[in-house]
């Protein structure tokens, strides 16, 4: 694969660790989106990385452990030293609120808007960084050099989205658990509002489905944009529905649905994917400025 | 310290979810990861963060980790590594004028190995870092043990921005073709 020199030396620096925070995002997002430059990356980081045998090691305290473990959910249910069988009623009732799921709806229906309340709020920074690079890349290939364009099935949605002049606005989210791994890149028009969603990795588990949800302060529940369907590219037009406001400031979430998508029409499963639609337009800005020669 | 052999049979067994194995890679790792994220960040409380992190990223992505490209110690150390650059790039006060005791610790090789101690592509590396000027071999070396960013190597070296920006590309590329990537 043949890269300009400008981003070999993005890859070059990023492992060297000399970027500033901008560029760090854009060479994460471009990890993100093109399998060739994440290996070129990673084969600078192999070539660097031996010169951490010359870094002296450092015992961290026994306390980080103990957060790994709790941050993992490593060990935690061989804990408690009660006996296996025959726990009392009240124990089962206080390991977990999830326990009571069942038998309140009205506990079940709080923890719920408090978790929405909390992916609204939390996810809000988390894609932000990264999306400025998959925006050219999606929108505005031509100002890439070979190497950087996405694969021709990207193309195809490029087509799909009507052929509005460069002052549309284009808006990107990646939708994912934390930086670096990405899920499914939302992409909407933003004359149309149409919407695409490009599936980069996740595969639901049989007889589930992942569903698309809008999150937005403005409305008092999420919102579903549809289940995401089993190709590489799902495309909608239900964001219409939407005032632009609303679309461009809320949170895209993806929960684990039954197949087909939630029965009752609000999110039933875990949120696994969550990201934030940035504006890409003016490309001029969008697009980031290349190393100095 | 393991062999790598055993380091990528733990991290494949950690793939699998095997919470011993997880256990034992860290048991086996932590100590040079924290050395590595600990040297770039400087803080105990910062650099116990980002480790905390790193293996909760390693835990979870183990099943991405592919021997074919990267030795263990290196894979999981870039993970530690580049976390802990991203501290360090969002927090602007964290400059080398704060902590004048910093510059002090910036030796460029802080463990110096004896040759033997050094593995075949360690040796590689040097010999072509070694090929650089004597200000780029330091400008290299410092910006990788130490994190810095172009702007404190900037002021390390008295010297613009934007040259270093130079320099720095030019040195990576040197070193690209001498290695032959």
């Amino acid at each position: 694969m043949a890269y300009s020199e400008d981003h070999i030396a993005l890859a070059a620096e990023y492992a060297l660790g000399t970027l500033d925070a901008d560029e760090r995002a854009q060479v994460e997002t471009m990890m993100a989106v093109d399998q060739d430059f994440t290996a070129m990356v990673e084969a600078w980081q192999q070539k660097l990385g031996v010169l951490n045998q010359m870094v002296g090691s450092v015992e961290p305290r026994p306390e980080v452990w103990d957060r790994i473990k709790a941050a993992t959910g490593l060990g935690e249910p061989q804990a408690p030293l009660v006996l296996p069988e025959a726990p009392p009623p009240a124990a089962t009732g206080a390991v977990a609120p999830v326990a009571a799921v069942d038998t309140s709806n009205v506990i079940r229906l709080s923890a719920q808007a408090r978790r929405w309340r909390n992916v609204a709020t939390f996810t809000t920074a988390i894609a932000a960084a990264l999306v400025a690079m998959i925006a050219v890349q999606a929108y505005r290939p031509e100002l890439l050099p070979d190497g950087l364009r996405p694969k021709p099935r990207v193309q195809v949605v490029e087509v799909k989205t009507p052929s509005v002049p460069a002052a549309s606005a284009q808006y990107v989210a990646l939708l994912q658990k934390d930086s670096g791994s990405p899920a499914f890149i939302l992409t909407v028009d933003g004359a149309t509002r149409n919407f695409t969603v490009r599936r980069v990795g996740a595969t639901p588990e049989p007889g589930k489905s992942y569903e698309l949800w809008l999150v937005s302060d403005k409305l008092q529940r999420p919102r579903s944009l549809g289940v995401i369907g089993g190709n590489d590219f799902t495309i909608r037009p239900v964001l219409s529905a939407y005032d632009p406001d609303t679309v461009n400031k809320a949170t895209y979430a993806v929960t684990v649905e039954p197949e087909g998508g939630s029965p009752t029409g609000l999110p039933t499963g875990p949120i696994v994917f969550t990201g934030k639609l940035i504006e890409t337009v003016p490309p001029a800005v969008a697009a980031p400025a290349p190393p100095p020669r | 310290m393991l062999t790598p052999a055993e380091l990528v049979w733990l991290i494949a067994a950690v793939a699998k979810g095997d919470e011993a194995a997880f256990e034992r890679l860290y048991a086996a790792t932590r100590a040079k990861l924290f050395g590595v994220v600990l040297r770039i960040l400087r803080r105990q409380d910062l650099a116990e963060e980002v480790i905390q992190e790193a293996y909760v990223k390693i835990w979870n992505g183990a099943g991405q980790f592919n021997p074919g490209l990267s030795s263990p110690i290196t894979w999981m150390a870039a993970i530690a590594r580049n976390r802990a650059i991203d501290v360090v790039r969002k927090r602007s006060e964290l400059s080398i004028e704060e902590e004048p005791a910093a510059m002090e610790v910036a030796a460029d090789s802080p463990d110096p190995l004896a040759r033997r101690e050094m593995t075949e592509e360690l040796k590689r590396l040097l010999e072509c870092v070694g090929r650089l000027e004597p200000d780029r071999q330091k400008l290299v070396l410092l910006a990788y043990y130490n994190g810095w960013s172009r702007e404190q190597l900037a002021a390390k070296f008295e010297t613009p921005v934007n040259t270093v920006k130079t320099w720095l590309r030019r040195s990576m590329m040197d070193i690209r073709e001498c290695l032959g990537l």
